[in-house]
């Protein structure tokens, strides 16, 4: 029995136990490496082959269309890497609360930023306006990290689809590509990518009960990337070096719980939000909380306090064993408040008494109506 | 009326003690965070943050108010732009002193003090009393030597609560209070350079250096250096010259490049009976001739005692009994009187 509160889901999640026996024989048993020629090493292989195509399924894409990497952010930058490699003096448009793994990327190159409304919802007619006929590449997240804002992906797809289309009739040759960083999405929403419209996906193992360090890019063939890491050409000579089997094995398994098992955790989940929500306002009738209502990951809550200080709150929910995150990941201590708040309008001050909630698999009734209490005893205690 | 008393925390367990003790002493407390420094350097990850976020958890344990006051601007003027202008002129100077001397004891003394503090209080090794700056209990802790440059005006505004104990003990207090910061390790080298080296840091700041030769006691060429100001009168070193005995740093020629060393700890340029320091700074009366002073020419160096004292100009000349050493120009000495710091100055 865990003798504190974890609800920092977004942030990490604890490997699920189904995980860990999946990858288990191949740290020791069956260590070798995919590319060699014994048979038991051609077993490896066809195991991460298998693993492979688990993935592609849940992502209705062809086996061919998954390349392995060590997380998320490695995934981001070889999708805007990759591209924009090709593409000397073109331009990338990016939204304005993205992660900094896409964020970093994107400036390296000639890029434009589009805006979001004040629930941290990317406003499409402008994204779509700002592309112009050397544009080669968008990339957008499918939910915020941060406010749990969903995006309008589909939308932007259809809309690009348009664009293609002129392209294609007024000659101009230029491709026109949509990337989504999916790391917040996996656990409750579908990563068809045919129905979502998409160009390339990136996933992260470490935020769907897998292991850290392992995450994948969806990249639809046809598509040409550039490859950021150089050497014995695996993963389709997009990324080299000795594939991490028992990782992507565990990915693939995550991938295929939190995918099959989707439906049901998001209802669960989604009670425990609105629980919390309607608990913590009700206690604490000040209580902001920040993001759509509407389109939003049923395991994100985000909340302002007026007046208190996020820093000294967290750190007394700390001490009771309440583990969550404040709601600007640098606040007073740092110059910049949190990008995505800015991004939505929200004050710095208001940023700085901000906390944000993210629940999880393994967050109970009981673990909401605790938090909840505690958190309304530490504002009571330093207001 | 209960007086205020700012305390400078550094998220380090001294300071935290420091907070904890005037706040049961019954003042009203006021935990202040000072941001100098906050660049990370090659092979050197700055912690402010992870420090400002300690001091701030130690704030909210003991339920007192706090701050953060930036003075990287200053800290970046006074301090670090002085310590590099001091190793271009070939001399080793002492950054906390001046950090002590510019930031502490003025910056964040007038700023506190403005803001409504009665007092200042920081977690040194040193104890005050009555506009006197004496040794710390722990002698092997005692911090007095990097704060004789501190004036009068500013230690009557100031409390150095853990002065009177020893280190053990600051460990205990934070344990038994159950402070974020009991375990924490403490700092090691300059605060912004930490571990890796003043040589790192200076390369940054002024680019790689110039080879020059390595010249031994006999005037041979020993091979090259990686840059004169890298090297310190009396330093035992790595001079990359290859095995045999140990070489000592006896002197550098800046202006040719050049630097000199000994195999010979009793090489007469290694030793000094008499030193010259200049920019003098007295906390409370400069030395007459009526007491008995002792004299220490690095931190943690033994206490000498001085013969004679003669003003010449703006110097001192001072005599020692015994000789010292690697008496080093940049470097402070400064002068006690049993456990009291009279002051010092700055070796040339």
């Amino acid at each position: 029995m865990k003798d504190y509160i974890y609800l920092d889901y977004a942030a990490a999640t604890p490997m699920d136990q189904r995980v860990i026996d999946s990858m288990s024989s191949f740290l020791s048993a069956d260590f070798f490496n995919p590319s060699a020629n014994y048979s038991p090493a051609k077993k490896v292989k066809q195991e991460l082959n298998e693993a492979r195509r688990g993935i592609a399924n849940w992502l209705g894409a062809k086996s061919d269309e998954i390349i392995f990497t060590a997380g998320g952010t490695e995934s981001n930058n070889l999708a805007i890497h990759g591209i924009m490699n090709g593409y000397k003096g073109k331009n990338v448009i990016s939204s304005s609360i993205e992660h900094d793994s896409v964020i970093q990327p994107v400036s390296q190159y000639i890029y434009k930023i589009a805006p979001v409304d004040n629930k941290a919802i990317i406003d499409t007619d402008k994204l779509i306006g700002l592309i112009d006929s050397n544009t080669v590449l968008i990339s957008a997240m499918y939910a915020n990290n941060e406010v749990g804002s969903i995006q309008p992906i589909k939308s932007i797809s259809q809309k690009i689809h348009e664009i293609r289309k002129q392209r294609l009739l007024s000659g101009n040759t230029t491709p026109l590509y949509l990337h989504v960083d999916a790391s917040q999405a996996v656990n409750y929403l579908d990563l068809h990518h045919a129905r979502l419209g998409i160009d390339l996906m990136s996933l992260n193992g470490g935020k769907i009960y897998g292991p850290k360090q392992t995450g994948v890019l969806f990249v639809k063939s046809g598509i040409i990337l550039k490859s950021n890491i150089l050497g014995g050409g695996q993963e389709r000579n997009i990324r080299s070096g000795t594939e991490n089997v028992a990782g992507a094995i565990g990915l693939s398994k995550a991938l295929e719980i939190a995918q099959s098992t989707r439906k049901d955790e998001v209802s669960r989940i989604s009670e425990l939000q609105s629980l919390f929500m309607k608990k913590i306002t009700n206690l604490l009738p000040e209580t902001i909380i920040n993001g759509s209502l509407k389109n939003r990951l049923p395991n994100n809550i985000h909340l302002s306090f007026p007046g208190i200080d996020n820093e000294r709150l967290l750190s007394i929910l700390d001490d009771r064993k309440l583990y969550c995150a404040a709601g600007s990941a640098c606040s007073a201590s740092s110059n910049e408040p949190s990008h995505v708040l800015k991004a939505m309008g929200i004050s710095d001050e208001l940023a700085r008494s901000s906390i944000r909630i993210s629940l999880g698999r393994q967050t109970t009734k009981s673990d909401v109506e605790k938090s909840v209490d505690l958190i309304v005893g530490a504002i009571k205690e330093i207001s | 009326m209960r007086e205020t008393v700012y305390v400078g925390m550094s998220g380090g367990v001294d300071s935290s003690v420091t907070a904890a003790l005037l706040l049961d002493a019954g003042y009203d407390v006021v935990g202040v965070y000072m941001k100098n420094w906050s660049k990370d350097l090659p092979g050197h990850h700055c912690t402010w943050e992870e420090d400002y976020q300690d001091a701030k958890k130690v704030a909210t344990q003991l339920g007192i108010e706090f701050k953060m006051y930036d003075f990287e601007n200053e800290y970046r003027q006074k301090v670090v732009d002085y310590m590099v202008a001091e190793y271009q002129a070939g001399r080793t100077p002492n950054p906390d002193i001046m950090c002590n001397q510019e930031i502490k004891f003025k910056l964040f003394l007038d700023t506190a003090l403005e803001d409504g503090a009665d007092y200042i209080a920081t977690g040194h090794y040193a104890r005050v009393k009555d506009g006197k700056l004496l040794v710390g209990i722990d002698k092997n802790k005692d911090q007095s030597y990097f704060l004789y440059r501190v004036n009068e005006e500013a230690l009557k505004k100031t409390i150095m609560p853990i002065g009177e104990m020893e280190k053990p003990k600051v460990r205990e207090i934070a344990k038994r209070l159950g402070l974020a910061t009991a375990e924490k390790k403490d700092s090691q080298g300059i605060c912004f350079v930490g571990k890796v080296g003043i040589k790192e840091f200076l390369e940054t700041e002024l680019g790689p250096q110039k080879p020059g030769q390595i010249i031994d006691q006999n005037g041979k060429v020993l091979g090259d250096h990686e840059g004169s100001l890298y090297y310190t009168i009396g330093q035992r070193h790595g001079l990359n010259v290859g095995g045999g005995l140990p070489y000592y740093v006896t002197g550098k020629d800046v202006k040719n490049n050049q630097v000199f060393v000994t195999t010979d700890i009793s090489d007469k340029n290694l030793w000094n009976q008499t030193l010259t320091l200049s920019d003098l700074h007295w906390i409370n009366e400069a030395p007459n001739s009526q007491s008995e002073y002792t004299i220490r020419t690095r931190y943690r160096a033994d206490l000498v005692a001085v013969k004679s004292f003669k003003k010449e100009g703006d110097n001192y000349l001072i005599e020692l009994k015994d000789e010292v050493r690697a008496i080093t120009p940049g470097q402070s000495a400064v002068i006690y009187e049993k456990e009291r710091v009279v002051g010092g100055g700055i070796v040339i």
